[in-house]
């Protein structure tokens, strides 16, 4: 009995690191291929591990006319602006919407969820001309409203859970020691859920940087373009260097890959809750 | 800021016994105060513009005239695009892509998930680090699978070659033919994860008694897992498929970084399809016609998503 159930986790493990390194080995293929010389990109058999390892691509990239930096620095414009205004909005709502009495909650949940659902592009040109009429084309403000419209309902979506499950006896007790609901609600219930805040946060953050489609169509100047268009305008500029082009994708993925490693336990149970209460 | 003094005011100057009725209503009339601000904005930059977009999609409205409005042209628009084959070819597409990706993912995802609840060493880790390709942006991904799949020194082309499948290199992404598939593969690959951590999330909940029980009844692992998982899985699954279909239903990223639409619109799925008329030909009308046959769909599948969450709750 205690063999097989030793042999048994040795073939989880081993089928469990074989089935992540194929799952991995497209990521390993793009840091791979952005620390090759632009002579071994195209060279048969393709080289699995670089015979003469560069750093040349991060340095074109970063000293290009058009910077990595540049879009990197918009981008995380764009991605903090949308989660405070996002948090901002969504954290009240969420609690709001977590007091069961209010009227209409299950209605409007389900108008969140809906909204949910929409494709972007179908915001997109209303959102186009109603900015373009007030001038908030080509603004960081304009980018990060938009990218809010996506982001609210998924926030309070998820936030909700985390303010039903705080007992009511604290928020009483506040309240009976003279603090309004206001105050109550900045000074003892926001603080409770800071597991909450922080893992509606980090994922607004991630998918305010991932976004492409608003960034396209809202910003025409190229002063204001985060780095998913920077990357995509580098498909034109660089054409076949893969090299340079792996090394821009592996550069804006790295706020992905440092959020998982010091978040993930939040990410983790953040999602798992809030699709299942949703 | 004035109702909140006025109301503290009020609360304190009452007798008791009226007090508490009071103070329940001023408590009621509070926590709606909270959802103000995001109702709001919900209001003028969601609702506001999706009605908007309802308006153009019965106007004359290009870029001679958009900034003036258009002008109202009732059902042209609507007629126009549904005499247009391109709608419908983008309707399938979109169709053939979405049920693909469902399909795959879902049995990948299970089978991931199934192999991820067992406790062996690293397991965490392991799952942590397939959680960070589904956190991949889509621009990533599709730059990513464009140099993969590429035709003259893409990796793909090398190992299926070495393999034995192919005798000679496909151009997967740039060839009518392999378009679709490849921008399939790629988003199986990037959604795979999401599956995975949700069907985690759903599997860790049931309880082991049961699978227990079933053993020393004498079943297998393939019996327990019909009768006993897959059945109490049945509200994440229900969750899970419609979070696919809609974010599969969405798709637009992948597209417009790997074959923008192309070749010969054979990836040309639904959301693209009004990104072009809208964006790259600024026939804003007919581009928000598609996104009205688009809000139609989504909302008819807003309302079946609904209803069975509501019968779950109650039941």
């Amino acid at each position: 009995m205690r063999i097989t159930k030793r042999k048994k986790k040795i073939i989880f493990t081993t089928v469990g690191i074989v089935v992540t390194a194929l799952m991995l080995f497209p990521v390993y293929w793009m840091f791979i291929t952005s620390i090759k010389p632009l002579n071994e990109i195209y060279v048969d058999p393709p080289l699995f591990f670089p015979s003469d390892p560069t750093i040349q691509p991060y340095i074109d990239i970063f000293t290009s006319k058009n910077s990595m930096l540049h879009y990197m620095k918009n981008s995380f414009i764009i991605g903090s602006g949308s989660m405070l205004l996002t948090l901002a909005l969504a954290a009240p709502a969420a609690y709001g919407l977590a007091r069961k009495k209010l009227i209409g909650v299950v209605i409007l949940m389900g108008i969140l969820i809906a909204t949910q659902m929409f494709p972007s592009i179908i915001m997109a040109t209303p959102l186009y001309i109603i900015f373009l009429n007030i001038g908030l084309t080509d603004s960081f403000t304009g980018l990060i409203i938009a990218n809010t419209t996506n982001l609210l309902p998924f926030a309070i979506i998820l936030l909700r859970p985390f303010f039903l499950g705080l007992p009511k006896e604290l928020e009483e007790a506040a309240l009976m020691d003279g603090c309004n609901k206001f105050m109550s609600f900045w000074k003892v219930i926001l603080p409770l859920t800071r597991t909450g805040l922080i893992t509606v946060g980090t994922f607004t953050f991630l998918m305010a940087w991932n976004e492409l489609l608003f960034a396209l169509t809202l910003s025409n100047d190229n002063s204001m373009r985060p780095v998913t268009v920077g990357i995509y305008s580098y498909m034109g500029e660089y054409a076949a260097e893969w090299n340079n082009l792996m090394a821009a994708s592996f550069v804006s993925s790295l706020p992905i890959i440092f959020a998982f490693i010091f978040l993930q336990k939040y990410i983790v149970n953040g999602l798992t809750t809030g699709t299942t209460k949703g | 800021m004035n109702l909140k003094t006025d109301a503290s005011i009020n609360v304190q100057t009452k007798p008791k016994v009226k007090n508490k009725k009071f103070k329940k209503k001023i408590d009621l009339f509070t926590d709606h105060l909270f959802i103000v601000p995001s109702l709001l904005f919900f209001l003028i930059f969601l609702f506001y513009p999706i009605v908007y977009n309802i308006l153009i999609s019965f106007k004359e409205m290009d870029v001679s005239n958009f900034m003036d409005g258009g002008t109202w042209a009732g059902f042209v628009n609507y007629k126009a695009i549904l005499t247009e084959p391109l709608l419908y070819k983008s309707l399938l597409n979109s169709a053939i892509f979405t049920l693909s990706c469902i399909i795959v993912e879902f049995i990948l995802g299970f089978s991931l998930a199934l192999l991820f609840i067992q406790k062996f060493p690293g397991v965490n880790f392991m799952r942590g680090m397939i959680l960070v390709v589904w956190m991949l942006p889509s621009v990533v991904v599709g730059t990513l699978y464009k140099w993969i799949m590429a035709g003259d020194s893409g990796v793909l082309n090398f190992l299926l070659e070495k393999m034995g499948i192919i005798s000679e290199g496909i151009l997967w992404v740039s060839s009518e033919k392999f378009a679709m598939f490849s921008v399939i593969v790629a988003n199986i690959w990037h959604g795979t994860p999401f599956y995975m951590i949700i069907l985690l999330g759903g599997l860790s909940t049931l309880p082991r008694e049961l699978f227990e029980a079933a053993r020393i009844d004498g079943a297998n692992a393939w019996k327990s897992f019909l009768t006993i998982t897959l059945p109490l899985m049945k509200p994440t699954i229900f969750v899970l498929i419609m979070l696919g279909l809609i974010n599969s239903f969405k798709v637009f990223d992948l597209i417009y970084v790997m074959t923008s639409g192309g070749p010969l619109d054979a990836t040309t799925v639904i959301p693209y399809y009004a990104y072009e008329l809208s964006f790259l030909q600024f026939n804003f009308g007919q581009g928000g016609a598609v996104s009205g046959i688009m809000l139609f769909l989504v909302i008819i599948l807003a309302i079946v998503y609904l209803r069975e969450m509501r019968k779950e709750e109650i039941g």
